[in-house]
């Protein structure tokens, strides 16, 4: 059986450029949920994000996301140290949901007011979520298989998954994944109709929470045969010890109330790494702050970990729900977790909500030396994938 | 684990002909042009009043075909049953529809029952070959034994925004169409194990990426994923009987895939042909390419090839 190691990180946060400014912002517990100024937020009841501090690195030929989505893969790799050769094999999966639709909208918008576009017609080009697969594939010379995989919010964290996968099964030694996505008008506008918008920063698992906050960002993982690694003398961060995938076929939008899809994702990846629930000492949760998704995201954690049988952060709490993002920015945090032996904390929760029966380390940052962690990440359609690392 | 993988069951939902494996036979027996829009009171017959009221138009299109395959497959959807869909171009007309919306009347204008719509949605997004990954991805995960039964394939509809953009674009002189197919893929084992009816079984699957400028087309003659895919089934190459491939009247793409093929068959093989020609490009045209060759194979003994750049 293939063991799959994880040898590059590569992130652009609300924190800025790079794994370490971010680590230092999650770590530090520092809230990065701040006034929208990249659109336009005038009449809605919600008008916070958390936004990308510019600049955003890359030509303002290539859109925020496609530019977002190469800075951190590009610094996955080089973290890897991948060179030429195996990045000629290596596979590419992203995941993806808003694709270039900032500046489409940035022509879309002015030309339907009878103005002029603040886009020219080209950047329409990478309206559609390939296009970040295309432009990191090109230019960093990514030869193998290229997948591009849209399970709304939980697309970051099925990239990893998949390509874990092609891995595993023997397709490619080495992949690169993750997931990007920049701020849009459409997702900003989406999530203030569906009334899922806390005018405040987001307060996961507390019980006055009101709703999520959006963000925008990027992260890379480089996934390896850890035989391959280990010949090439690359570091390995942690193991990509098990995934499980599953879907609710329950609603569009709204989860199954009983988080019996959840629990099954969990219990699969568990089953696949061939670990036991009690070995699991973290979780970073999907956390979004939503009524509804907390609430029954913590039964089904309690359900297959138990009460109070683990540590449950949300780092959402700092950066917001980076839609595509969101599945590989938390996966970086908790392989940082395992690798620095702290767990991140929950901003923002005062008072936790009666049915969270999980300690979900408040405003700050515990020390916790942790064998085996998940990332949960739950997306619309009910589209549930956990991912579970093991410390090496 | 690794275990085969079996082509159980078909559905197909295109202007001219709609339902299983039979029905695409039929078609691919007398194969003629499809090109038009597919009437709205046709899908509302496929899935009853309420349902196409509820469902946006490429959703209408995805859950006619995918039933009409369970159905072919005498398969009942359930825990076991993998989903995989793919798709190019994906709900854009309820993006626009949601953003015409707030443009119109500000944020009162905004729908909330339509914006889950603007989320694709969908496990394989591409340009050309999004059906063709779908069955990729289906595949492996039924080979390596993730998945017991999967049900796979490609949609896409015809949109008059997206005609205009493609054309603002400069984009080629392809042939749009509309449409779904999707396929039910199973573990040859457990299908032989219920007594299920099998079409054909994928023997071997690969894909690659060429360098190419980002939305381009590349220069690159050079593609392993043929040769890839041939090991993968131990074939020869002299064993193929028929390659159905993806040209679609777009001057550029089809010149540089023509190419690639020229390498990797050999100039001589001539047997080729391309269904997106015929029923217009769209990801379902990938699942129905799937579909040809599983029954192109059947017929003759020989092993059938699919491919996309």
């Amino acid at each position: 059986m293939t063991r799959v190691v994880v040898t590059g990180l590569g992130v652009v946060s609300p924190f800025g450029l790079g794994v370490k400014a971010y680590w230092e912002g999650v770590r530090s517990g520092t809230c990065a949920i701040r006034p929208v100024t990249l659109i336009e937020t005038e009449g809605f009841r919600c008008r916070i994000a958390a936004e990308v501090p510019d600049p955003v690195p890359g030509s303002p030929r290539r859109s925020r996301a496609d530019r977002l989505a190469l800075a951190a893969a590009r610094e996955a790799i080089d973290d890897a140290g991948l060179g030429v050769a195996e990045r000629r094999r290596a596979a590419l999966v992203v995941g993806a949901v808003g694709g270039g639709m900032l500046e489409a909208e940035g022509w879309y918008w002015p030309a339907k007011r009878g103005g002029a576009p603040l886009c020219p017609t080209p950047a329409l080009r990478s309206i559609l979520p390939y296009s970040h697969a295309d432009v990191v594939g090109s230019r960093l010379g990514l030869g193998g298989p290229r997948e591009t995989l849209v399970t709304a919010c939980s697309s970051g964290a099925v990239s990893l998954a998949v390509a874990a996968d092609l891995v595993a099964d023997g397709v490619v030694r080495v992949a690169v994944a993750g997931g990007a996505d920049a701020l849009t008008r459409i997702c900003f506008m989406g999530f203030n109709a569906l009334r899922l918008l806390d005018p405040e920063p987001c307060r996961p698992f507390d019980r006055a929470r009101r709703g999520m906050s959006i963000g925008e960002g990027a992260a890379f993982v480089v996934l390896e045969d850890a035989a391959h690694a280990h010949a090439r003398g690359a570091r390995a961060y942690a193991e990509l010890a098990g995934s499980g995938m599953t879907t609710d076929a329950f609603h569009v939008t709204s989860p199954q109330p009983d988080g019996e899809g959840m629990a099954r994702a969990m219990m699969a990846a568990l089953a696949r790494a061939r670990v036991e629930p009690k070995a699991v000492g973290y979780v970073n949760a999907h956390g979004t702050a939503t009524l509804q998704n907390d609430r029954i995201e913590a039964r089904a954690l309690r359900s297959v970990f138990g009460a109070g049988g683990v540590l449950v952060s949300s780092t959402k709490s700092m950066i917001g729900h980076t839609m595509a993002a969101a599945g590989s920015l938390e996966a970086v945090a908790t392989i940082l977790a395992l690798v620095h032996e702290t767990v991140p904390p929950t901003v923002n929760l005062t008072t936790a909500d009666s049915e969270v029966a999980f300690d979900c380390v408040p405003s700050m940052a515990r020390e916790a030396a942790v064998d085996c962690a998940i990332s949960n990440s739950f997306g619309f359609g009910g589209q549930n994938v956990t991912l579970l690392f093991r410390r090496l | 684990m690794t275990t085969g993988v079996a082509i159980t069951g078909v559905g197909a939902v295109t202007a001219r002909f709609t339902g299983g494996a039979a029905t695409v036979s039929a078609f691919l027996a007398e194969p003629s042009p499809v090109h038009d829009a597919i009437a709205d009171e046709r899908l509302v017959a496929l899935l009853g009043d309420g349902e196409a009221r509820r469902l946006s138009r490429v959703c209408q299109l995805a859950v006619a075909a995918g039933r009409l395959a369970l159905d072919d497959a005498e398969l009942r959807a359930g825990d076991d049953v993998g989903l995989v869909l793919g798709t190019e171009f994906g709900d854009l007309r309820s993006t626009v529809e949601f953003a015409d919306g707030y443009l119109a009347a500000g944020p009162p204008g905004l729908s909330a029952l339509i914006f889950p719509n603007t989320v694709m949605n969908t496990m394989a997004a591409a340009t050309t070959m999004a059906g063709e990954l779908a069955i990729v991805r289906a595949a492996g995960a039924i080979a390596s034994g993730r998945a017991r039964a999967v049900l796979a394939g490609g949609v896409d509809q015809i949109d008059p925004f997206l005609g205009s953009m493609l054309a603002d674009l400069g984009a080629g002189e392809e042939r749009r169409g509309e449409g779904a197919v999707m396929l039910v893929l199973e573990s040859a084992s457990s299908a032989r194990e219920r007594g299920a009816r099998i079409l054909g079984e994928i023997m071997g699957t690969a894909s690659g990426a060429l360098a190419a400028r980002p939305h381009g087309v590349g220069r690159s003659t050079q593609s392993s994923v043929v040769a890839e895919a041939l090991a993968a089934a131990s074939v020869e190459l002299r064993h193929l009987g028929a390659v159905y491939d993806s040209t679609s009247g777009d001057r550029g793409r089809d010149h540089w895939e023509q190419r690639l093929l020229d390498t990797a068959l050999g100039a001589g093989h001539e047997r080729r042909s391309s269904l997106r020609r015929l029923i217009g490009a769209h990801a379902g045209a990938g699942a129905l390419g799937v579909a040809a060759a599983a029954g192109a194979a059947r017929r003759s003994g020989q092993v059938a090839v699919i491919v996309g750049p």
